[in-house]
């Protein structure tokens, strides 16, 4: 499967149909056919090094590989081949990278592998379930680390919340003065006040959902493209949404609950005398 | 003047100052940590790479070195003619395969490097004394392995390599003397690894007829011939696939592409709040003192001085918040490190987060520039207000 | 010397697309060392024609000379100059910078004129005497009386010497015992030579003051010099 360096070359798309010999098949992923428009039953010529000399195949049939995260990333292109084809193209006589190993039911895979490594020479045997955890052991790293940016980036947005929040109360000082002047109670003032930042930072929240979602397809669409899978990069699942808008909801309304209560707790005439 | 009317302008809303400051410091801390992120594992792999000035990989046709088991057969000719090489400086064979260990009743499973001690680009030593050429029977061994078994300098073991596939037996034992700690510069976190003669190992590892190598480190004399040596080895060494540190780093490069993109754009929304954290607060804080700056226009100072004031406001403000960036970025540096390097078989000696005098200078200046540009705005509308107008208005 | 020569300034505001004419025609000389009030009915463009003097707005039309210099085609950079150096406001609400000391405050027009940081200090110092404030020299705006802060507003507007001292009711948020006392300071100004126009409300300030401007609709409506006091 692994047809790591190997240099593609392409010949025209000629007809090479007329070729008494078969060629050798191949079968190239979905990608590679797009990328070069190539067809089933075209030919193409493939060498491991651009000094290398190449062989012609012929592309027996065009697949799609299973979305593999591992590997979208890198951009190569998969060419599967007959074993012993690769090998000769590779001039690797007799060798192969792994080889997968079906045991009898009921032997359990560590005892098969133990007994496969006994007398190891140039090889080593894993059990599947082993190189699987391995690599959702990458991906646990992976997910860690993103979660440590999405705190530092609620850290972040926690703080410009604030900021707004409290500025947007600040704001009514003078208002704040001219109702208590008026001689409207406390509570009232409080009250609208907080109702204000309650409906602030809901409209806030929702806006910030669709900008999200927005986000997300854009990044979908843009890295999907870039790397041509089906791989979902961003989701925005709804207890991401529900936590976004309960932490901007919670410290919305926290602190606009706190600097309208320095609002009217303050003498009317102090506020007035700041505002002007 | 100028200084006391910024500073205690900023004083004036302590809670409202702390919190920019505190917003500019987190998103400094990601801008950081991106700008570390995005060139630190490149330069840390690549450090790592030429770590003992070996500029060239010789590794199994189609493989990257260490990618794989596979090996590259009848090493000697190809050794010989690389050291016959006018530009070459040293050729440093590196074999790995596993050995045993008894410990006790269990057995211990070791990675054993076989190496030629006069060129071996591989090891740093730490303790004890090094190999030196032609000795059979010393063994250098990482600190990890050295733990694990309970090995001093001067220990006497008993080595066991890979079971021979015709007799399955483990014929080949060695008894070999700790001469020295050495650290391994390619070597994960914690594994148990062993180095001794190149040719000793071969023997271990029953492979003395196939006389392989798992990979060669090549030095050239000077750093511009390296590309040239590079391609000469390929033309005349079909089996192996040839490379140069930098054409290892490119395709390093290549599959850490994710990070470099999420660092690119996780920098980006850090500039943007930043910027927009400090054109918010001066803006609100510029309307709300509008009065004053039409007053201060009134008594005769020039516009270009009311957007000085203004700026130096954000200025402060940006320079306390990159200064709290800069520590809260390497500190979260240090800790997203820690989770980035706990991927499994990664290097020890690799970093992602690499606190570089440069990537911290360009971040904090790149948020210094981003706050004093978004105090812009606010500046030109202070500037700009219609004095009698402005008084009018403030005086109502 | 003439300080002022207005001739014929008129002055147009447009309030979304409405056009109100504050001044509709205004002849005005002032010479140096003369005291003279504004008066008139609210509206009647007296603070109007204080920003114009002052270089604060310019004129629709007519022509404006300060200290002989033609005041209309000037730069921003020019005006902000000439009220910085040659003129000084005293503002009803006084205006100053609450973050700063009372001495600070004075000292800011000299700072900007470019006066060096010693000089500032005892110019300073020796206008905060002058009002009567040496004593709450390093207090901050906000911790003193309206009339230390119309005091400290004084001295800042004499802080440059400029030729000509405008005050758009100074009075008016002081209550009468404390603008007597602000009154009696512009009486030494006078004494000293100072060339002040005073706009106002205030019948006791009118009486005091020699020549009086009476401002209706616009225009002026007496201008009249009192013969004694
Ligand atoms: N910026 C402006 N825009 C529109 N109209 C204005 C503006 N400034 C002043 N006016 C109008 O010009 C006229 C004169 O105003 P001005 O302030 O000069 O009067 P005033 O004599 O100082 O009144 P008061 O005694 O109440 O202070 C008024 O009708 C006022 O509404
Ligand atoms: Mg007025």
């Amino acid at each position: 499967m692994s047809s790591f360096g190997v240099v593609l070359l392409l010949h025209g798309l000629a007809l090479a149909a007329s070729t008494a010999q078969p060629l050798p098949g191949i079968a190239i992923e979905r990608r590679l056919a797009d990328r070069y428009r190539l067809a089933v039953g075209d030919t193409v010529r493939l060498t491991p090094a651009a000094d290398r000399p190449a062989a012609r195949y012929l592309v027996e049939a065009i697949y799609q590989p299973k979305a593999d995260p591992a590997t979208a990333l890198r951009g190569e292109y998969q060419i599967r081949f007959h074993l012993p084809e690769l090998s000769r193209l590779l001039g690797a006589a007799d060798r192969v990278d792994r080889i997968a190993v079906l045991g009898r039911p009921g032997i359990p895979a560590d005892s098969t592998a133990f007994r496969l490594n006994q007398p190891a020479f140039g090889y080593r045997a894993y059990p599947s379930e082993r190189i699987a955890s391995e690599s959702s052991r990458t991906f646990a790293v992976v997910s860690r680390f993103h979660r440590a940016i999405g705190v530092i980036s609620i850290v972040a947005s926690a703080v410009f919340l604030l900021c707004i929040m409290l500025l947007k109360v600040e704001e009514r000082r003078l208002d704040a003065a001219v109702m208590r002047m008026i001689g409207i109670s406390r509570a009232t003032v409080f009250r609208a006040f907080v109702l204000e930042a309650t409906l602030v930072a809901a409209v806030g929240s929702g806006l910030g959902v669709g900008l999200a979602a927005v986000a997300g397809a854009l990044t979908n669409w843009v890295y999907r493209r870039r790397f041509e899978t089906s791989l979902v990069f961003s989701h925005l699942s709804p207890d991401i949404v529900a936590f976004g808008v309960g932490l901007s909801l919670v410290l919305g309304v926290a602190v606009g609950a706190l600097a309208a209560r320095r609002l009217v707790t303050a003498r009317p005439l102090a506020l007035w005398r700041r505002a002007g | 003047m100028t200084w006391a009317l910024v500073v205690r302008s900023l004083f004036r809303h302590p809670v409202r100052t702390a919190l920019v400051v505190a917003g500019i410091a987190v998103a400094a801390a990601l801008l950081l940590d991106m700008v570390m992120l995005s060139g630190g594992m490149e330069r840390s792999f690549s450090r790592m790479l030429l770590s003992r000035g070996f500029q060239i990989r010789l590794s199994p046709k189609g493989t990257l070195p260490f990618d794989t088991e596979a090996m590259i057969p009848a090493i000697t000719p190809i050794l010989d003619d690389l050291r016959a090489d006018p530009d070459v400086e040293r050729v440093g064979p590196v074999l790995a395969t596993s050995l045993h260990v008894r410990v006790g009743d269990s057995l211990l499973t070791l990675v054993g490097y076989g190496v030629d001690p006069a060129g071996q680009g591989l090891y740093e030593l730490e303790a004890g004394a090094d190999l030196v050429p032609g000795d059979s029977t010393g063994l250098l061994v990482s600190e990890p392995a050295a733990a694990a078994a309970g090995w001093q300098i001067g220990d006497t073991i008993r080595l066991q390599g890979r079971l021979d596939p015709q007799s399955a037996r483990a014929e080949a034992e060695r008894v070999v003397t700790v001469r020295g700690v050495v650290r391994f510069l390619y070597d994960a976190r914690g594994q148990r690894s062993v180095g001794a003669d190149f040719r000793v190992m071969q023997r271990l590892g029953r492979f003395p007829d196939a006389d392989p190598a798992s990979m060669v480190m090549v030095k050239v004399r000077a750093d511009d011939r390296v590309d040239s040596v590079a391609a000469r080895i390929a033309r005349t060494h079909r089996t192996v696939e040839v490379n140069s540190v930098a054409a290892l780093v490119v395709q390093f490069r290549s599959r850490l592409v994710y990070f470099q993109q999420l660092s690119l754009i996780l920098a980006t929304i850090s500039l943007v709040v930043g910027v927009l954290l400090v054109g918010t607060i001066l803006t609100i804080t510029v309307s709300e003192r509008i009065g004053e700056f039409a007053v201060l226009r009134g008594i005769g100072v020039r516009r270009a001085r009311v957007v000085r004031l203004v700026m130096a406001e954000g200025a402060v403000l940006t320079a306390a918040g990159a200064i709290g960036g800069v520590i809260l970025g390497l500190a979260t540096a240090r800790y997203l490190d820690a989770i980035l390097t706990s991927f499994p078989g990664l290097p020890a000696a690799i970093s992602f987060f690499v606190p570089e005098r440069t990537a911290i200078a360009k971040a904090a200046v790149a948020v210094f520039v981003a706050g004093v540009a978004a105090s812009g705005y606010p500046a030109w509308l202070a500037a700009r207000a219609p004095i009698a107008e402005t008084l009018r208005a403030d005086a109502e | 010397m003439t300080v002022v020569l207005g001739q014929d300034l008129t002055k147009v505001y447009s309030l979304n697309g409405r056009q109100v004419a504050a001044l509709r025609g205004v002849s005005l000389t002032i010479a140096a060392g003369e005291y003279l009030a504004i008066t008139g009915p609210s509206g009647s463009g007296k603070s109007t024609l204080l920003q114009l003097l002052g270089g604060l707005d310019s004129p629709t039309g007519g022509r404006l000379e300060l200290m002989g210099r033609r005041v209309e085609g000037l730069s921003d950079d020019e005006l902000t100059d000439l009220r910085l150096r040659q003129v000084g406001f005293i503002f009803q609400r006084f205006h100053l910078m609450s973050v700063l000391t009372a001495r600070e405050n004075v000292e800011l027009p000299l700072a900007e004129a470019g006066v060096g940081r010693r000089e500032r200090s005892e110019r300073a110092a020796e206008l905060l005497a002058y009002v009567g404030l040496a004593d709450r020299a390093d207090h901050r705006a906000t911790q003193l009386s309206g009339g230390e802060m119309q005091r400290v507003a004084i001295a800042r507007a004499l802080a440059n010497r400029p030729a000509l001292i405008l005050a758009d009711e100074p009075t008016g948020e002081l209550d009468a015992a404390t603008g007597a006392q602000i009154l009696e300071l512009f009486d030494r100004l006078h004494q000293d030579g100072v060339t002040l126009v005073v706009v106002t409300h205030d019948e006791h300030l009118a009486a005091r003051v020699p020549r009086r401007v009476h401002l209706l609709d616009g225009r002026i409506d007496r201008d009249e010099l009192a013969t004694a006091r």
